[in-house]
């Protein structure tokens, strides 16, 4: 990212700052809010399953970690809320440490199929364990905000962003960035030169989780309430997915336009296709795998540089000529 | 620990257990030996209850014998989505395969949602509710033991076409050489797309098989495309008979946890020791260790 572009992307955060001074509907500060959370989520899967290389389609489980560790901390214990969000982070920590440290050994789709394999077994416990998680009905989960809460969600949404952004672009400079694009385009070189690869990816996923499970504290706090089907299941996890994906995965930009257009894609399709609305999820994954494996910005940006590329040695023919 | 129960209960994971074989067994012959990740899996599956649904509700035809159509609709489905979707993208990444059967399986299930609505449906068909008694104890429902004696004849079915026909050798074959097979004359994009479309067959007639003993509802394949990889992992990948053994243990396993645990943990039961021998045994319980 050049500094010019960094300094676009902070304007842009900071007038959307600005938004809701202007815009007072709830139901447009409530679609912003959804588009600025999964640009965080996607932001934070990207750090993975995009640098990385490492597609974890069980992302749900640091989300509802984040959702449920707020609820329970402060429902069951009486620890203040925002403690409790912390407390959230550090379980979501934890799962990351035993997911990672199983599923990293593993590669290609089993890595994939132990993610959705940890977030499912989350799923199920949170649902039939009754006593500690309040089972299938949900729970209950303290307010973060008082007031005007569409408009403090919105700005948390935002923030929450513009941190994950933020520790994107440092990570992609670092030393620590370059060691998880190695491990992308090949691991066993990637060992060969020296680089620990369980480590780094490890590292990836503990900030990847945190990030995720702020994002599951505010969603859960918005809707003061949480589900396990809701929160933990694996729809979430293949939206968080869908949104880097579809926008560009191991691009900053990304993971922003993909929510962009995914949220809202979702809902106008909610209206129209009523309970049916995951098919534009379908349809826009075949489309990204057919059409733009590269995501959004992946391909505009290489249609730039063939541009700036070819344009440059048409002129010069043409001088020649 | 009462005896006669737990019998009844290992007897009921077997009768279970050979749809789920069944289901394994196209999944084995996909992923396994074809190498396509297939997450559709478990959403074709329930194209071919639907299949057989609709037929049935139309024709009231025995879906005992619609099942067959059920397979010859999903064969058609897994050919052109082979040469459709997946064949232009041959060469990428898995995670691509990933993703596009992932979309794929969402249309499916989305689109029958769309179609036939949310709603749980069961057929009712003169079957249902007769039982067959083993002694004073032990009773088996009879719809659930006629499915279970097709599916082990389509399971034998399915192992001599993988083992004794030339385009289950040439499937093995790629599977054990991919760049040394189209050198021997075989035509890897035709063997992949039909094994593709049988391992899709198969899961479509479990589907139907599993019609008179199920509900039925849009999202009912979901659990099933965990559990398919859930058993070509433990059976050891490459292994049609191996995917076939673990869905029978998996049957029992789900239907001992039901007896003892209740309903609600069979799920997650499975999952746990699919996690224990990625990760203790990453060749599966029946398949070799390789050294």
């Amino acid at each position: 990212m050049k500094r010019s572009h960094l300094l676009i992307a902070l304007v842009v955060f900071a007038l959307s700052l600005l938004v809701p001074l202007v815009v007072e509907t709830d139901y447009v500060l409530q679609i912003l809010f959804r588009i600025y959370l999964f640009a965080a989520l996607g932001l934070a899967w990207n750090l993975v399953g995009g640098y990385a290389g490492q597609l974890s389609l069980g992302h749900a489980a640091y989300f509802g970690a984040g959702a449920y560790g707020l609820a329970l901390f402060s429902g069951k214990l009486g620890v203040s809320p925002w403690l409790a969000v912390l407390m959230g982070v550090v379980v979501a920590l934890a799962c990351a440490l035993l997911i990672g440290g199983v599923s990293f050994r593993l590669r290609g789709p089993y890595f994939v199929l132990a993610t959705i394999a940890f977030a499912e077994v989350l799923r199920l416990a949170a649902k039939n364990l009754p006593n500690v998680t309040g089972g299938d009905v949900g729970v209950q989960v303290p307010a973060l905000f008082h007031g005007n809460v569409n408009r403090a969600f919105y700005w948390a949404a935002v923030l929450l962003t513009a941190v994950a952004f933020a520790t994107t672009v440092a990570i992609t400079r670092a030393r620590f960035g370059y060691y998880l694009m190695a491990i992308r385009e090949d691991e066993d070189t990637a060992l060969s030169v020296g680089v620990g690869a369980a480590k780094t990816k490890l590292a990836a996923l503990l900030v990847s989780a945190a990030l995720t499970a702020l994002a599951g504290a505010l969603y859960g706090s918005l809707f003061l309430y949480v589900v396990p089907d809701q929160v933990l299941s694996i729809d979430v996890s293949n939206e968080i997915a869908i949104v880097a994906m579809l926008g560009g995965a191991g691009t900053v930009l990304g993971p922003l336009v993909g929510s962009v257009v995914l949220e809202s894609a979702s809902e106008i399709f909610k209206n129209v296709f009523k309970e049916a609305h995951l098919l534009i999820y379908g349809v826009l994954l075949v489309v990204v795998v057919l059409f733009l494996p590269e995501g959004i910005i992946g391909t505009l940006t290489a249609i730039l540089r063939r541009r700036a590329l070819f344009g440059g040695i048409k002129a010069g023919a043409k001088g020649v000529a | 620990m009462d005896l006669y129960a737990s019998l009844q209960a290992v007897i009921n994971g077997l009768l279970t257990g050979a749809l789920y074989a069944l289901v394994g067994m196209g999944l084995a012959l996909i992923f396994g030996v074809m190498r396509i990740v297939n997450f559709a899996h478990g959403a074709f599956m329930m194209l071919g209850m639907y299949a057989t649904y609709v037929l049935f509700t139309r024709t009231g035809i025995s879906p005992y014998a619609l099942f067959i159509v059920a397979g010859l609709v999903l064969f058609a489905v897994g050919y052109a989505i082979y040469y459709g979707l997946l064949r232009p993208i041959h060469g990428q990444s898995d995670f691509m395969q990933i993703l596009l059967t992932l979309g794929i399986g969402l249309i499916c299930t989305d689109g029958v949602l769309l179609v036939f609505g949310a709603d749980y449906h069961q057929i009712n068909i003169p079957l249902l509710g007769r039982n067959l008694h083993l002694g004073s104890h032990i009773s088996l429902n009879a719809p659930w033991v006629v499915s279970f004696l097709i599916a082990v004849a389509v399971a034998l079915a399915l192992y001599l076409f993988v083992m004794r026909t030339m385009i289950g050798r040439a499937a093995r074959a790629i599977a054990q050489n991919r760049y040394a097979a189209p050198l021997m004359g075989i035509n890897v994009f035709r063997v992949q797309a039909i094994s593709f479309a049988v391992g899709i067959a198969a899961a479509g007639i479990a589907g139907g098989l599993l019609l008179p003993v199920f509900y039925i509802y849009p999202q009912v394949g979901d659990q099933f495309t965990l559990k398919a990889f859930v058993m070509v992992v433990l059976g050891g990948m490459e292994s049609i008979v191996g995917a076939a053994l673990a869905g029978l243990l998996l049957g029992v396993v789900e239907s001992l946890t039901s007896l003892y645990w209740g309903n609600e943990w069979a799920l997650a039961v499975d999952f746990v020791i699919f996690l224990l021998v990625l990760s203790l045994r990453p060749s599966g319980i029946f398949g070799r260790q390789k050294a």
